[in-house]
Formats: structure tokens, sequence, C-alpha cells
């Protein structure tokens, strides 16, 4: 009996330790406007390319090439290695979910193409809220907070570091993805990261560093 | 063995060099000049990219260093540096992560080993001996390599190869993965059969 026990301690010690160290913080409500965090999000048609160094808690990782495109309702990702070789190709539709067009082990799990679409959705997409609100999270930087018909929590901070963060909680309100943007450059309306770093929290927790090498905007090209 | 075929692509760069000089002596399409026993080359390349979901190629540069029999240094400057070593049955493959070099220890080697393995019959010019893919020549200076097995060709539908004026150098190749998604590799300042120092292949 002694093992299942220790076990459950592990778990639920790991799950408080999941939890505890990023709750939701309170947010001091104030005047604010959709547009202030509008800005995160790229509008309209762009493609992306960056290094991804992907490293797990203990370390280990690799690095890999990563493109999106985003086009209004549909979001592709992919993934390659430096050589150049896809190792994952997807594309996700509002409407329609995901599509994975190519996957070579061990990128064919679909848990794993779930989880990277989820990524690529809170870095790039507007979260889509039942409810907004304005104001200061945890009295300091200008806060957009929605909340969505599943209990999750999307905080966006558009003016934090001279870029933006944005954080997701689940509907237990403990951390789930931390997303910081660094060197920000003005395109149009978007504010366009030099540098991300997506950290993934849980039993599994993981970072993302994302280091820009192209961005195009297609809203004014005209495409064969 | 399913990361088998990128490293198979990778090899083929390096191993192709050898092929004309086995064409001519079939009669095959090759080059019109003398035959060259391939001992060593180095080249500069140009990588692009293409996907169906991009507009614009990604666009990489190296270089890489091969010698005799089965020593390899493939190294990438853009848009991430990395560098593979191959050298006495040992691989090593470096990338930079924060800024420095660290040796990528993910690799399956023993996919590597296999295709160390197949690298002798590339240098020796048996295209039509490979077990993995059909070779055709569709035209001059282009040869056609087709995956025989399935799996391979989930993953590469074929790799093409167009072979320069001067014997035993390789232009260009051009790996295609599916519809609308390959990559082209186009090789510059080549230096042929030229003593590599060891440590070519064993530092990075």
């Amino acid at each position: 009996m002694k093992q299942p026990v220790l076990f459950l301690l592990i778990l639920l010690l790991g799950l408080t330790g999941c939890a505890a160290p990023h709750p939701l913080p309170e947010l001091i409500a104030g005047a604010g406007e959709d547009r202030w965090c509008e800005a995160v999000f790229p509008q309209g048609r762009w493609e992306f390319v960056h290094t991804i160094d992907f490293s797990m808690a203990d370390g280990s990782g690799t690095t890999v090439l990563g493109v999106t495109s985003l086009a209004g309702e549909e979001i592709a990702c992919a993934l390659m290695t430096v050589e150049g070789f896809t190792l994952f190709e997807a594309v996700y539709r509002r409407k329609e979910g995901l599509e994975v067009r190519r996957a070579v082990p061990p990128f064919d799990n679909p848990a794993f193409a779930a989880g990277l679409m989820a990524d690529v959705r809170t870095i790039f997409y507007a979260p889509f809220p039942a409810k907004v609100q304005y104001g200061r999270a945890a009295g300091q930087s200008p806060t957009c907070r929605y909340a969505g018909v599943d209990g999750r929590i999307t905080d966006i901070l558009p003016a934090r570091d001279g870029c933006w963060q944005i954080r997701t909680y689940g509907a237990d309100q403990g951390l789930i993805r931390s997303v910081a943007g660094r060197s920000c450059r003005k395109e149009g309306e978007s504010l366009i990261p030099g540098y991300l770093e997506l950290k993934g929290f849980g039993p599994m927790s993981y970072t993302l560093k994302m280091t820009l090498i192209q961005a195009e905007n297609l809203n004014e090209k005209v495409l064969p | 063995m399913k990361r088998l075929p990128l490293l198979v692509a990778l090899f083929f760069f390096v191993a192709i060099p050898a092929a004309p000089a086995r064409a001519e002596s079939r009669g095959e399409p090759g080059s019109q000049a003398q035959p060259v026993q391939l001992r060593s080359v180095q080249a500069d390349f140009l990588q692009e990219k293409h996907l169906k979901i991009l507009t614009l190629p990604i666009v990489s540069t190296g270089s890489f260093t091969f010698q005799a029999p089965q020593s390899l240094r493939w190294e990438y400057r853009t848009p991430i540096r990395s560098i593979l070593l191959m050298h006495d049955g040992k691989v090593r493959k470096f990338m930079e992560r924060e800024g420095v070099l660290a040796e990528d220890k993910g690799m399956r080697l023993d996919a590597m080993q296999v295709v160390l393995a197949e690298i002798s019959n590339w240098l020796d010019g048996r295209f039509t001996d490979n077990a993995m893919f059909t070779v055709s020549f569709p035209e001059k200076q282009t040869i056609l390599l087709t995956p025989k097995e399935q799996g391979l060709a989930a993953l590469i539908s074929s790799i093409e190869l167009k072979l320069g004026d001067q014997a035993g150098l390789l232009d260009k190749v051009i790996i295609f993965e599916g519809p609308g998604s390959c990559t082209s590799l186009a090789f510059s300042n080549r230096i042929i059969n030229q003593e590599i120092p060891t440590a070519v292949f064993t530092e990075k």
C-alpha cells in the first residue's frame, strides 16, 4: 500500500507545485480598449520563419526551423531540420479543426500536433472571449483579460518590457503557457517581436526560444 | 530507420561527385571531360527550402568537406550554425544554442552507421546497385533517384542531381518531398583532391 500512497503524494505535490508558483493575479479594473491588445496579434495575412530552440526542464532539446502562415481563419505551420527536411506540417481552420499533412516520427503523436497548434494559436491568434476586462494585473502592467467559455483565461500585457506578453490560465486558474516578446517592431497595426520565449507549464514543462528569421506581410502583396 | 532518408539525402550531396566518372564509363549521360578519381571535395552551398505554405523560400548557407573513404564535415553558417562531423566510424552533430555550439546528443547513431556503409557504394559510382533508389537518367547531366520502398517514398518522392561540366562535380541537388515541398542545394567554390587535415572532421 505504501507505493500507491507515495505515488499519489508525489502526484499531488507535483500538481500543487505546478499551480502554486503562477496563480492568476488579481486584476484591478480600469478603463481600456480592445485595440491595445489587438496589436499583439498580426492582422491579416502573414508568414513567419523562426529558429526554434526547444528545451525540456531537464535541459534536453534541439533546434529546428519553424514556419507559420496566417491567413484569416487559417493557420498553417511546419517544422524542419536545419538541413531542410520537413518533420511536421499541419493546417488549422477554426471551423474544420486540425489537419496534419505530414508528421515524421516522433512528431506523429496526435498530442504533439495538438500541443504545437495550441502554442502557435497562443502566439498568433487573439483568444475568442466570452468576456473581456481591462485593468492592471498585480497592480502593475496594463492588461486585457479574456475569459473563454471553457473557463480558460488569457491575460495580454500589451506593453511589457518594450514588447508584449501573453499568459494563459486553465479553468483551475493555474498558468498553462506564458509568451514573452522582445525586440518588437511596429508593422502597420501589428507589433512583431524579433524574439519570442514561450514556456509551457505542467508535468512536462518546456521552453521554446524563437528567433525571427523572416516576416512577410502579405496583406499588400499580390500573390501568384 | 525512419530518420534514415534525411541522412541518405544528406550523404548524396557528398557521395554523388564520384558518379559522373562511372556514368561515362558506362556510356550514360554525364560530363564530357576526363573522369577524375575523387579523393576529396570541398564546396560552399546555398540551400533553398520551398514549402507550399511559404511564399518565399528559406535560404541557408554553408559548406562541406568530404574525404574518401568516410570523412565528412557538413556545416551550416546561416540561419542556424550547425556542424555534422563523421570520421573513423564516429558521427557527431553540433548545433548553436543560445550562441554556443553544443553537441546534439539526440541523433540516431544507429541510422548513421547504416548510411556510412552506403557511402562506399556512392563513391564507387554504384548507382544502379542501390537498394534504396531506382536510378534513371532523364536528360543529359541529370540523374534521377526514385525511392524503391513505399516507406521512404512517403518522405522523399525523388532526388534530382544536376551534374556540372567538370567531371566528378555536382552543380545542384533537388530533393522533392511532396507536392509543393522541395529543398535545393546549389554548390560553388569547389575544390577537389586537396589534402584535408583530420582535425577538420573531428573538431568543431
